[in-house]
């Protein structure tokens, strides 16, 4: 679910980064009030928490592992606002030193696994649970939450995807960014998520939360009585959120549609772009033709091959060298 | 003569006989990979500590800012010269680096190449060639950007790189125990992990549902250790605020880095978007 950079135009990720800003100023002052300043390393130790629970790898049916997001749990665990710091950390550290998810993406990867995972998740939990009021209730409620959760944000993910070819396009009607619609992005993203990842999740969750449940009860956040009605309000919200989503998918498969048949009729259209996509394809493909780069006076393109040339044969003398090097300490040992 | 042998030498009798118990053979590859995962994980924190910034180090706080400002120009623009001319400053900057170093970035960004490439590939055969070739290599150049900016600087001068750059003190304090906690955290799994791999002798039905018992012992303990560590903390001081004590110097490198960046700029500039 990380997005990496460059599938998302600049300016969607300035959107969803400028829709976090207000999160994490709400999250960090609600941290600070309702948090003693004891509970405080414990946000850093769930971010490892949950980083480390990414790095577990469950056994999936047909011989493939996969693994938990954590969210839910956490949220259930910390709370939803502490949570979201959390999650936010761990994500923070797989962009900057571990080159998973983007950096410029890094707003989008927050809302959706920072933002809508860990609250939708704990809202459903907490819902279930208040109406239930029985242990089987909060089970349930848990195993729910968090499989809507990260259903929910897989959705969101595969909507930032599918609203790209719609929002950017070259003069020619080519997509800058992510190519696929929503019609191909949401079922590619939503189905693995709703028939595997959401039952590892919940699953996950609910082991877990039993688990420290029965050995250490006392560490699990209790929420504050009176939020309960701000919980209706939030789901109310969100379920009026989903239809966009469903509505933005229905005009998405219209507009493919009609281009795909407007293609399809006049075929001088269609004919007129797909050359010059495969003109510069072809360009780029043989990287720089004749040492020339397009755009760049001759010398320069020259002067830059040769840096490319032996920047990359230092880099294969280096690589062989260390291989060798590696052989050599294996006999050894 | 063999059991008066035994007997007189106090050993018992079943000790002598023959044992052909063979462990039934169980997955555990679920296990092993965790542990791989895992264990790559710790040796890449752990290495991070000994001299990874050589004496020819741009400060932190730059290559921060243009590492960001390199991604931002990549993402805009649309030229295909721009971005070649990207990837042949990166790869010359990667060939200074050391061995180790370029196969561990190299490994990681070719792998997202591939990635992205066959993800683009379906949407390249239906006719939309250009930007599938264009945001992979973008894909390439920003991740080996991104993993140069963190494998040639100790993870500490990026925390107080991002103090400079206000982020708030409370990400920075859980960046920085989260950092440290990877680490115990991950040791102590490690070692539940090897029991839990010693004691499934044979077919050790209740392995998955142990995994939760690991992950919940996990988070226990990381309890404890959160207590502990506050209350060490405050016994030394600690009022959640961060201050950056520097001995900034500015050198050549230094110098030569910022034109480097300004340079790159200005051939984004000639090339404008198009």
């Amino acid at each position: 679910m990380h997005i990496p950079d460059n599938y998302l135009s600049p300016s969607t990720c300035a959107v969803m980064f400028a829709a976090m800003v207000p999160v994490w100023t709400i999250a960090v002052n609600k941290v600070k009030a309702e948090m003693e300043n004891v509970k405080v390393p414990m946000l850093g130790i769930c971010a490892a928490f949950s980083f480390l629970l990414m790095m577990f790898n469950v056994p999936l049916p047909g011989g493939t592992t996969g693994h938990a997001v954590g969210g839910t749990l956490i949220a259930i665990l910390i709370g939803p606002f502490a949570a979201c710091i959390s999650v936010t950390v761990a994500l923070l550290i797989q962009a900057l030193l571990f080159g998973d998810g983007g950096i410029l993406a890094f707003g989008a990867n927050c809302f959706n696994m920072a933002f809508v995972l860990p609250f939708l998740g704990y809202y459903i939990y907490k819902f279930i649970k208040d109406s239930v009021h029985s242990e089987k209730g909060e089970y349930i409620g848990m195993a729910v939450g968090s499989y809507v959760g990260i259903n929910a944000a897989a959705l969101c993910t595969a909507i930032e995807f599918g609203i790209q070819p719609l929002l950017f396009k070259t003069a020619a009607g080519q997509p800058l960014y992510s190519p696929y619609p929503l019609s191909m992005s949401i079922p590619a993203m939503t189905l693995p998520h709703l028939l595997v990842a959401g039952v590892l999740e919940a699953v996950f969750t609910a082991a877990i939360f039993v688990f420290i449940k029965k050995v250490s009860p006392g560490t699990i956040y209790q929420g504050a009585k009176q939020k309960t009605k701000a919980v209706y309000g939030l789901i109310i919200a969100l379920i009026c959120l989903t239809p966009i989503g469903l509505l933005a998918a229905g005009t998405a498969w219209g507009e493919w549609g009609t281009d795909e048949i407007k293609n399809v009729v006049s075929g001088g259209n269609a004919l007129g772009f797909v050359p010059e996509g495969m003109a510069n394809g072809f360009e780029f493909e043989a990287l720089m033709p004749d040492y020339a780069v397009r755009g760049l006076p001759d010398i320069a393109a020259y002067i830059l091959s040769a840096i490319a040339g032996a920047a990359i044969l230092i880099i294969l003398f280096k690589v062989i060298g260390s291989l060798k090097k590696d052989k050599i300490g294996e006999n050894i040992g | 003569m063999d059991n008066q042998k035994a007997e007189m030498q106090g050993i018992p009798q079943w000790m002598y006989t023959e044992e052909n118990y063979s462990p039934r053979s169980d997955r555990d590859t679920f296990i092993n990979k965790s542990i791989l995962s895992i264990f790559s994980i710790l040796s890449r924190i752990k290495t991070q500590g000994v001299g990874t910034e050589g004496k020819y180090s741009v400060n932190a706080v730059f290559k921060v800012a243009f590492t960001f400002m390199l991604l931002i120009l990549l993402s805009i623009s649309q030229s295909s010269s721009f971005v070649i001319v990207v990837m042949v400053y990166l790869l010359a900057v990667l060939s200074l680096m050391e061995a180790k170093m370029i196969v561990k970035i190299l490994k990681v960004s070719l792998i997202m190449t591939l990635f992205t490439f066959v993800i683009l590939l379906p949407a390249a055969l239906g006719g939309n060639i250009y930007s599938g070739i264009m945001i992979t290599s973008k894909v390439f150049a920003t991740i080996t950007a991104v993993n140069i900016l963190s494998h040639s600087t100790r993870w500490s001068s990026i925390t107080s790189a991002l103090k400079r750059f206000f982020v708030p003190d409370i990400f920075i304090l859980v960046l920085d125990i989260t950092i440290k906690y990877i680490v115990m955290l991950g040791d102590f799994m490690l070692n539940m992990l090897y029991a839990l791999k010693l004691r499934s002798v044979g077919r050790n039905k209740s392995k998955y549902t142990s995994l939760s018992g690991i992950a919940g012992t996990m988070f226990i303990e990381s309890k404890e250790m959160a207590d502990n560590m506050y209350n060490a903390m405050e016994c030394r001081g600690f009022t959640g605020e961060y201050h950056v004590c520097s001995h900034f110097k500015f050198t050549a490198i230094d110098f030569a880095y910022i034109m480097m960046n300004i340079a790159i700029l200005l051939i984004f500039l000639y090339f404008g978007r198009a």
